[in-house]
């Protein structure tokens, strides 16, 4: 079964100068989205978002997910993960970078076998593989202290 | 050439098929949005998914390419509405992949004769990361209309 996402955004102006909004999404989870070129390229973003922000919400969501699933499927259900994703964008290249990071409170599970099954979400969930021409991504999987 | 980071943080409790996330931008523009699976492989619940952020994502991306080659070209965009359906299916043999990305864009821009903005338009595709990206796994399709009424 196929399942459909929507955004909707508009622009006004050139790219330098000129602002956008992520003005709606389907299931109305948020919007409007103030975006723009300088909170894009610049080392400070103020409080707008940016496609690699995004972008970054997306993957750490999506691993998050498959993690999980994976987790559960070999009978470690998680207590809870906390995940990070943090995407480099090099304007006139492109995204060259995205490091993944999550802690895990995993009953019974050592820091092998989570590491592993981290490893298993990050080759498997639907956005890592939508993003397999990214040069570099990478995970860091560690169990929560005394969890 | 500049690195610029962008960063995001999840919370997830529980299995995948009851347990829910919790999704939050770095720069605070958004935070603490709740996506589930049924959120992602059922009707829209209200709560956003890993496909509605990159929906998001490539219609900024486009917006912005599109804004940029059309400065260059000594016409800016006076408005761009850009619409963005992202659509996830199960593959035989692949499990769940993001297989198409479908762009439509309305354009307001004085200046610019209709070969020239599709020239742009297909530019704008080409030079946007994100639509170099997805095709990895997706067909992207971008449709856009110039001054429609």
């Amino acid at each position: 079964m196929a399942a459909e996402r929507r955004a909707e955004v508009t622009w006004n102006g050139d790219l330098m100068s000129g602002s956008g909004t992520i003005d709606s999404v389907g299931s109305g989870a948020f919007a409007p989205l103030d975006v723009s070129w300088p909170a894009r390229s610049e080392e400070r973003s103020g409080a707008k978002t940016s496609p690699e922000e995004l972008i970054a919400a997306a993957h750490a969501s999506c691993f998050s997910m498959a993690l999980a699933h994976g987790l559960a499927q070999a009978g470690n259900a998680p207590e809870r993960l906390a995940t990070s994703a943090t995407v480099t964008f090099v304007p006139g290249t492109g995204i060259t970078k995205i490091a993944l990071a999550v802690e895990g409170s995993v009953p019974g599970l050592d820091d092998a076998g989570f590491r592993e099954a981290a490893e298993g979400a990050k080759a498997n969930c639907p956005v890592s593989q939508a993003l397999a021409g990214v040069g570099e991504i990478t995970v860091d999987a560690r169990l929560a202290s005394g969890g | 050439m500049p690195r610029i980071e962008r960063s995001a943080a999840i919370s997830w409790e529980g299995n995948v098929a009851r347990g829910v996330g919790l999704v939050s931008g770095d720069t605070g523009s958004f935070a603490e949005l709740p996506f589930s699976l049924p959120s992602r492989l059922n009707a829209e619940n209200g709560k956003t998914s890993p496909e509605e952020l990159l929906a998001a994502a490539h219609g900024g991306c486009l917006a912005m390419s599109l804004a940029s080659e059309l400065t260059q070209a000594g016409s800016p965009p006076e408005r761009l509405d850009v619409h963005v359906r992202i659509v996830m299916d199960e593959v035989p043999g692949q499990g769940h992949l993001v297989v198409g990305s479908e762009v439509e864009i309305a354009a307001r821009v004085d200046g610019v004769e209709q070969d020239r903005f599709d020239a742009l338009v297909a530019e704008a595709d080409a030079s946007c990361p994100f639509s170099h990206l997805i095709r990895a796994t997706a067909s992207v399709t971008v449709r856009a209309r110039l001054n429609a009424t």
